[in-house]
């Protein structure tokens, strides 16, 4: 799941200084799973923004409409007949959601309500743990199911490092050292040979945005040739 | 509604036969009416005379017109009339017109079916023991005087100050065994077994009250802390909070004559003598039968033991002399709150046994109007401002606040009275309800936790259902404590009754939902406590399944002999087992294991794998209670297992039984093996007087057999004191010794060599054992798979977890779910019959429904918004919420919601609704109180 925090409270208030009106939207999916951008949220923040603008003498009114979801353009339509009135768009949703309501209404300022950190598992209520950096190219089938792109402070493929001490990495006594848990969890397997062969490092040159169509969906998602 | 509280009486007779007593009643006179009286207080504000306040051990006055704590039920309050001066000043400034000086003592007369007698106990006083200085040296209290010292309703209002100058203390020492284990100076030769823990636990709270430093040191013979988690306490007041615990018995106490400290004279362990100085000095005072209590009893022909305690038999705890009659708490034996409650409800299930065939006639029904419907309407409030005497009138402005009620949108009707809770505003208020169509009612006066249902069954009393009510505290939560600013009190007022009717025209008629109880019961487990519950349950005319994983009936108990005070364990348990079997109203499953479980309270139904076929069975049932026991630990300790010389106390008992001690020169037993230490941190409760019981039973045999005990503390607590000074005096020589240097056993060929550090010479002792006995300590049984099937939750030495330590002993959390004997906890024989007893007593409370009404305060969800990310299902105390695998949706049980709402207030979607409590009725409260412009 897509996890993000709220963004500083002071940084979000000078972000929306000079705006009267202001739509926030949040995010039904996972934005609201990972508690930081759904009905709740939205309106904690509406009320915080509300009162701080009050005592600033500056008031500010604010929508407030949360939608399954920001990255699809149906949902989105649920905004078209509200956006104009107002100002500016505040949006809970991930960088990708932000971007998407941006580029529905070209013509409204969309500010991001959220710091968008990555991918995580959910381990308790309100903990997250970033298990995947989405680099296009598993390894995870010769890394006994860790990543070391992920969990590798390095992102080798070929480690450990120097680095490694005890069993943990060298940033932290709390970080695990991926490889060395690699290691122990094929050695277990029996499967240390999958790590003995050499592998390429990825080709980070390719970092141009990424379009993902699934097999099959070839013609269906084409998008209209403008 | 079926309880008739008569305060303030006492018993003059008895006569009749179980089934139809009569009781002669003797009603002191109260001098105020406590059926009018509102509690407000105005009296003893007004009155003139002072009276030494006896709950607060005469440390501060009160009034001659007087309540006697805040909690006191009924609450209404008294005239001393020792005190009054009769000026009359009560009378003229009760609004409420309760003054009665001409009351008089009356009798009165009450036809019941059984009868328990629960008098308490009276802390011993220790005014006669003049080494203790008790009335000579004010720094020195009770430590019933320094409970009031400690509380917020005591003489300094919850500061710890000692009494002479009022000043902080820096050092106290608390002086346990005052009054109890001392046949020198009292005649008290029983234990009192809450001392040790209360004076723990003082220390604690003073520590946590005080803000500097303080020193403080209990002075004991031993630390019994046997209960339940007791040690643990009691090691983070020794090894946390730094409490010191010297095992000492002081012998003088003198007044250091220009601070008012006071030292202490005491020998310590290895005879040295020591003297330390306090600022205070607190006597742990034991408990003690009242003289009230011993002449009831007197007169009642009900026979008492030496201390004056009720006689019982160890298989008949709660049972006094004579049929029909039952005593719990102190009466029985000195004991501590849990122990009290649980006997409380075991008198009641024997009580109740014998008037099964009754339940209920006498209970009179209450007829509830059909419910208006009142769905469409616009919002008709009324509102009742409340003068409450002049605890709100006095301060507030009540006719403004009304004035300004009857301006607010919805509000079609005001009122202001001078009691709103009293009888006949209640009858005015049914009538204005009617008169003007009323559809929510805003009551303005007090708190809601004391007068909201009797408000709620006003109006249902009209058809309106219970839930279109709203209060204003505008009294604990504005004029009393903003009485200097009267204006500013009166606009809070007006703020908190606006805030109350913007909620009310948002609030919905919310039903409850009523479900069938399965009136039958499972007990798992079918030992002493077991077999006891659901032969409790058939008596009471309740089906019983009892399911035992054994072959046979009886659990533990059959590896026991007898009880210390000589009960024969083999025959008890025979019997019952027969009675049990043969029982109508139960059905015995024996080698059965429980293998599912699904449902909720008054329906559960679980699955059974039944003897050597493991057929499956499903069982329909009401309620569950969990009697599933315990083991004795098998040391790993002293060769026990290799040497066949090292024997458990239970193999004892059993050696004795059946090769007696004629071949036995020197027996030695080591205490605490396998409690106390760092596998099991609790004390195993029973070890102490199993070791007495066994010495005595040696010392019986053969009285020239040397008898040794090994001991840390023992913890012969109540009446088994008694056994273990008989011990003593028959030779058994105890010598304690320390946790972190035990005794060492050898094997050799002449015997096990046990060596020991003896305290007092400072030096190790050896002695060649015949036989060397381990108190091996008590452990839970292994109930892993029934626990995860049935999700109950277990400590962490797997002993399961009660509802409430102390006032709910035996129900579990999860409602319909009860709990007794070892396998909450270790016990005693008889502690175990009473809490099955108990059991069975609280799981008919609920069976005795045939149908239960749930709270209409639950939470729902909206399933449609719902993204189901499980942060309800894992924010829930009560693991209600659940992901269902067949819908895909999250679901809410609400026969099963508590109605916390910790859901709602998590919910990222703000899909969970609690009901009375939706978000919208609690933000325009909010929004109420902001729209006022603060």
């Amino acid at each position: 799941m897509i996890v993000a925090k709220r963004k500083p409270f002071e940084e979000l208030k000078t972000m929306l200084k000079d705006y009267k009106k202001v739509l926030n939207v949040g995010c039904g999916t996972c934005v609201a799973v990972c508690l930081a951008g759904g009905e709740k949220e939205v309106a904690v923040l509406n009320a915080e923004l509300e009162m701080a603008r009050k005592l600033d003498d500056n008031p500010i009114e604010l929508g407030a409409k949360t939608i399954e979801r920001q990255c699809d353009m149906e949902y989105l339509e649920a905004l078209d007949d509200l956006v104009g009135d107002y100002d500016a768009i505040l949006s809970m949703a991930c960088g990708v959601g932000i971007q998407f309501l941006a580029e529905r209404f070209p013509d409204t300022p969309v500010f991001p309500g959220v710091d968008t950190s990555g991918m995580s598992a959910n381990r308790a209520v309100g903990w997250y743990e970033e298990r995947c950096r989405s680099c296009e190219s598993c390894v995870l089938a010769w890394t006994g199911g860790i990543c070391p792109v992920t969990m590798c402070a390095k992102g080798l493929y070929n480690g450990p490092c120097g680095g490694t001490n005890d069993g943990n990495c060298e940033i932290s006594d709390d970080q695990p050292c991926a490889w060395f848990r690699i290691y122990e969890r094929l050695a277990a397997q029996g499967r240390v040979d999958c790590i003995m062969d050499f592998h390429p490092i990825k080709d980070w040159n390719d970092t141009v945005p990424r379009t993902l169509i699934q097999p099959g969906y070839e013609k269906l998602t084409e998008p209209d040739e403008e | 509604m079926n309880i008739n509280l008569i305060t303030n009486s006492e018993v003059k007779d008895i006569a009749g036969d179980p089934g139809n007593f009569s009781v002669t009643l003797t009603n002191n006179p109260r001098f105020i009416d406590s059926g009018v009286c509102t509690g407000c207080g105005d009296c003893a504000r007004n009155c003139p005379a002072s009276a030494v306040n006896q709950i607060n051990k005469g440390m501060n006055d009160q009034r001659a017109t007087y309540i006697e704590y805040a909690q006191a039920v009924p609450l209404a309050y008294a005239i001393d009339k020792d005190a009054c001066v009769g000026c009359g000043l009560c009378e003229n400034v009760c609004m409420a017109k309760a003054i009665r000086y001409d009351d008089v003592e009356r009798e009165t007369e009450v036809t019941v079916g059984s009868v328990i007698l629960s008098p308490g106990t009276k802390g011993f006083d220790p005014s006669g023991l003049d080494y203790l200085g008790y009335g000579k040296y004010p720094n020195v209290v009770t430590s019933e005087g320094f409970e009031r010292i400690l509380s917020a309703g005591g003489p300094y209002f919850g500061h710890v100050m000692r009494p002479l100058d009022r000043e902080e203390p820096k050092s106290i020492a608390w002086l346990q065994c005052v009054g109890s284990r001392d046949t020198n100076r009292c005649g008290n030769g029983y234990c009192s077994s809450v001392c040790c823990m209360y004076a723990a636990k003082e220390a604690m709270i003073a520590k946590e009250h005080i803000h500097g430093d303080l020193d403080c040191a209990v002075f004991n013979m031993d630390m019994r802390t046997f209960g339940k988690d007791y040690e643990k306490y009691c090691l983070r007041a020794r090894d946390r909070e730094g409490i010191r615990f010297v095992e000492a018995r002081v012998h003088t106490i003198n007044e250091i004559q220009d601070t008012g400290d006071l030292s202490v004279r005491y020998a310590d362990e290895s005879g040295e003598m020591k003297e330390e100085t306090f600022s205070m000095v607190v006597l742990s005072v034991g408990l003690t039968i009242p003289d009230t209590a011993v002449d009831l009893a007197k007169k009642l022909d009900i026979d008492l033991n030496k201390y004056n305690f009720a006689k019982t038999d160890p298989f008949a705890p709660v049972e006094t002399s004579k049929p029909g009659i039952y005593t719990c708490g102190v009466f029985q034996g000195p004991k501590d709150i849990p122990g009290s409650v649980t006997e409380a409800s075991a008198a009641a299930c024997l009580a109740g046994s014998e008037l099964a065939a009754a339940r209920g006639q006498d209970i009179p029904e209450v007829v509830v109007p059909e419910e208006m419907d009142v769905a469409g309407q616009d919002a008709r409030i009324g509102v009742f401002v409340c003068n409450c005497g002049i605890n709100i009138g006095g301060v507030v402005d009540v006719p403004a606040v009304q004035q300004y009620a009857a301006e607010l949108p919805g509000v079609v009707f005001t009122d202001a009275n001078l009691f709103t809770c009293s009888q006949d505003t209640q009858e005015k208020m049914k009538e204005m309800i009617t008169e003007h169509n009323l559809n929510r009612v805003v009551v303005a006066s007090c708190s809601p936790k004391t007068h909201e249902p009797m408000f709620m069954e006003t109006l249902e009393a009209c058809g309106l259902n219970k839930y279109l009510f709203e209060m204003a505290n505008i009294r604990n939560q504005n004029s009393w404590i903003h009485s200097k600013s009267p204006d500013l009190a009166t606009r809070k007022a007006k703020d908190l009754v606006r805030m109350a009717v913007a909620r009310a025209g948002t609030l919905k008629p919310l039903s409850a939902k009523v479900i069938p109880v399965n009136q039958k019961a499972l007990v798992i487990g079918g030992g002493v406590a077991g077999m006891n519950a659901a032969l409790n349950l058939g008596k009471q005319d309740f089906e019983a399944v009892l399911i035992e994983k054994d072959t046979q009936l009886g659990g533990f108990s059959r590896n026991l002999h007898h009880t210390i005070e000589g009960g024969d364990v083999g025959a008890y348990v025979g019997t019952l087992a027969d009675e049990v079997n043969g029982h109508a109203r139960i059905e015995v499953l024996t080698g059965t294991t429980v293998t599912g479980f699904g449902g909720y309270k008054g329906n559960f139904k679980t699955e059974v794998a039944v003897g050597t076929t493991g057929e499956k069975r499903d069982i329909d049932h009401g309620v569950i209670i969990v009697a599933t026991g315990a083991i004795e630990y098998q040391p790993k300790e002293y060769l026990y297992g290799e040497d066949d010389r090292v024997v458990t106390q239970v193999g004892l008992a059993d050696r004795l039984e059946a090769q007696g001690a004629a071949d036995l020169d020197t027996v030695v037993m080591i205490q605490c093996v396998g409690s106390r230490c760092e596998e099991m941190q609790e004390c195993s409760r029973i070890c102490c007087q199993n070791a007495v019981k066994n010495a005595l039973h040696i010392k019986k045999l053969r009285p020239e057999t040397q008898v040794f005990v090994l001991y840390r503390d023992i913890r012969t607590y109540g009446l088994l004191e008694d056994y273990y000074t008989e011990a003593r005096d028959q030779g058994v020589i105890f010598m304690r010794y320390d946790a972190d240097n035990p005794p060492v056993a050898k094997a050799a060929s002449e015997g096990v060599l046990v060596t020991t550090r003896d305290h007092v010479l400072q030096q190790d002792v050896e002695i060649c054992a015949d036989l060397l006995t381990l108190s091996a300590g008590m452990r839970a049984a292994d109930t892993a798979d029934l626990s995860s099937i049935m999700k109950l939750n277990a400590n962490q030495e797997g002993y399961f977890i009660e509802a409430h330590v102390k006032l709910r002993p035996v129900d579990m959390p999860g409602e319909g779910i009860f709990l007794c004997g070892t396998a909450h906890g270790p016990k005693l024989i008889s502690e175990t019959i009473s809490q099955a007893q108990a059991a069975a007593s609280r799981a008919v409370t609920f069976l005795a429904r045939p149908e239960i009404k749930l709270s209409a305060i639950t939470a729902n969800v909206d399933t449609e918004y719902c993204v189901k990310c499980l942060t309800c299902v894992r924010t829930c105390p009560y693991d209600v919420p659940v992901f269902n695998t067949e819908t895909k949706e999250i679901q809410i049980d609400e026969a099963l919601c508590h109605g916390c709402g910790a859901c709602a207030g998590v919910c990222p979607r703000q899909t969970i609704q609690l009901g009375f409590y939706e978000d919208d009725q609690i933000a325009c409260k909010i929004d109420a109180l902001l729209a006022g412009g603060m």
